[in-house]
């Protein structure tokens, strides 16, 4: 049996082309995933 | 559909095909065919992925959705980002290192075989079902239609699909959908300027999309508690994120494409990918449907949209009929008239334009219900007919041709992704290690080739039989949310805790299977949340079964 709770190894030191690391490459998505809900909020209530 | 229409399509199935056949040459071993050689870059991989997920009826039915319901089917993908990031984090590197080529190979390393190849076999019963509706449906909509044969588009749906795969593997699926990918989005946009410019003459977009809010349909998010009601902003959060964590970190049809990245780097970029591009897509295929539900209100829309349906509606003649057909006709030039005052920016619209929205329906339930009635009582339902009917009634000679180009691209690069997977899991799940080990890589390529054309041939006949199948297809539809979310239990005992045992995640499946089977039957909760309940309750199951069959201590 493997090892489950092992962290990952360090082969993800590979460079991340956009948003320089992981950590901000997760957090810009989760963001963005937080405008668009924000933005379909605002679309849905617009008085046109 | 005009010649040029036909030359478009032709041209574009032989392009397709051939291309995909060039794409995928020179495979030597299974990795080749399976994974592309582990060489791929995340655009292309990520565009696969996006790919695979969407099939035919994800274009024409979420575009007839939104025109009968609206656009609240868009808090189904809002999950999907926070699913991505958690699969970044967790299953792809414990796939990417343990050099598996099939998801559920890992299960064997970290449990027992047991495990595996319940979980394998799984996977191939719903998927190869579900592939034969994937194939059935957008065939049935373009053989009615269309008129062509339903037969016909079938076999050239998945064979076109069944060469290029079939001969180039993972490779050929990976640069055919891009290619398609690329078609898809092409006429994504196509779709939405035509229903803009389709508005009529002193309608601003503004003006239609304040109708569309009148009538509901811009709604989005419900942020109701209710665990039954569709799609509220709860279930898409949660029940969305358990979905898409299952369906992109436990379907191998997905786990293929992003372990075929040349480095873990590769894989999660090509998920990310989709995380910032999905939503807005569904925005936009979604608000094209809005625009066409817009569009009928200045043209006439059948009273069913089936046509099939609508002859045998006439020819059976029911005496309800010509008073329905009035009434419809009615409340249509009543609803046409309201929907002017939006035009003309006339203040007191609203109730006039619900009244006329809410007797235009019940006409409409009429006629359904004259429907059903001389089928016996079957449910009829042509939400699927209305995006096809509006491009042929709409469209422009030659565009008719690459829309429905874009339908074919849609349901191959589906098809493709998931004759890819099942090929795969049976020759590496079942076939390397119940049949025949230790066969040359010659060998094993050639059984992967068979084993392809085997499950092509499978959905086939799937799909011939699917209309004689009626409400079965449903219960397909229903057989893989029974089990879904229970998988994504068992990789969570996986990864996220070191000491779960075998026999807990396999008793823990079980559990959690039967659970959401009874949670199906006897309650009324929606299907987005069988994912949480299998999911959770297969996690707890394992642990627990695992403090309880934890060997006690040696005694001195």
């Amino acid at each position: 049996m493997e090892a489950p709770g092992r962290p990952p190894s360090p082969d993800d030191q590979d460079p991340v082309p956009i948003f320089g690391t992981w950590p901000r490459i997760y957090t810009a998505v989760v963001v963005w995933d937080l405008i668009v809900m924000g933005l379909v909020a605002l679309f849905q209530r617009w008085p046109y | 559909m005009d010649r040029l229409d036909w030359v478009v399509l032709v041209g574009y199935l032989v392009a397709i095909v051939s291309f995909g056949v060039w794409a995928g040459r020179g495979n030597r071993r299974i990795d080749d065919f399976f994974l592309a050689g582990r060489q791929m870059r995340w655009w292309a991989v990520g565009l696969s992925v996006m790919a695979t997920q969407i099939s035919a009826i994800t274009f024409v039915g979420t575009t007839g959705q939104a025109y009968t319901d609206g656009m609240r089917f868009l808090v189904f993908y809002f999950g999907l980002p926070f699913a991505m990031v958690a699969l970044c984090l967790t299953l792809v590197p414990f796939f990417y290192r343990a050099r598996v080529i099939t998801a559920y190979e890992y299960l064997e390393k970290r449990f027992d075989s047991r495990t595996r190849t319940l979980t394998s076999l799984l996977f191939l019963m719903s998927r190869g079902l579900s592939m034969g509706v994937t194939l059935y449906a957008p065939s049935l909509v373009l053989s009615v239609i269309l008129g062509w044969s339903e037969a016909g588009t079938i076999l050239l749906m998945a064979g076109g699909t069944i060469v290029y795969v079939g001969y180039g593997g993972n490779k050929s699926v990976i640069w055919t959908d891009v290619v398609q990918m690329a078609v898809i989005w092409f006429g994504i946009f196509l779709c939405f300027g035509i229903a803009i410019s389709k508005l009529p003459a002193g309608m601003e977009l503004r003006d239609a999309l304040s109708l569309a809010q009148t009538s509901g349909r811009l709604r989005v998010i419900n942020p109701s508690p209710s665990l039954s009601e569709p799609y509220t902003l709860w279930g898409g959060l949660i029940g969305g994120t358990f979905l898409m964590l299952s369906y992109f970190g436990c379907d191998q049809s997905q786990v293929q494409r992003y372990l075929s990245g040349s480095s873990l780097t590769q894989s999660r970029l090509s998920l990310l990918f989709n995380a910032f591009l999905k939503v807005p897509m569904q925005f936009l295929i979604l608000l094209t449907g809005v625009l066409v539900f817009v569009f009928y209100h200045f043209h006439t829309p059948p009273l069913l949209w089936n046509s099939v349906e609508m002859r045998k509606l006439e020819e059976a003649a029911p005496a309800e009929l010509p008073a329905v057909k009035a009434r419809y006709e009615a409340a249509l030039a009543t609803r046409r008239d309201a929907a002017e005052s939006f035009r003309r920016g006339e203040r007191d619209r609203t109730g006039r334009y619900l009244a006329a929205s809410a007797e235009l329906d019940a006409a409409r339930k009429q006629a359904v219900a004259l429907v059903e009635k001389i089928n016996g009582g079957r449910r009829y339902n042509d939400t699927n007919y209305i995006f096809p009917t509006y491009i042929l009634g709409s469209l422009p000679r030659g565009l008719v041709g690459l829309v429905i180009a874009v339908i074919f691209a849609a349901a191959m690069s589906a098809l493709s992704g998931e004759m890819n997977a099942l090929a795969s899991a049976t020759m590496v799940d079942f076939y390397k290690r119940f049949v025949n080990r230790g066969g040359s890589d010659a060998h094993d390529l050639l059984v992967s080739r068979l084993a392809t054309v085997f499950w092509g041939g499978f959905a086939c006949l799937v799909a011939l039989q699917a209309g004689k199948l009626g409400s079965a297809i449903e219960v397909v539809n229903r057989f893989g949310s029974y089990f879904y979310g229970s998988i994504l239990g068992v990789f969570a005992l996986a990864v996220l805790t070191p000491r779960a045992s075998a026999a807990g995640a396999f008793y823990g499946l079980m559990i959690g299977m039967g659970t959401v089977a009874v949670v199906a039957q006897t309650t009324k909760v929606h299907f987005l949340w069988y994912n949480v309940v299998g999911a959770s309750v297969v996690f707890l199951a394992g642990l627990a079964l695992t403090a309880l069959r934890r060997p006690a201590p040696a005694r001195e």
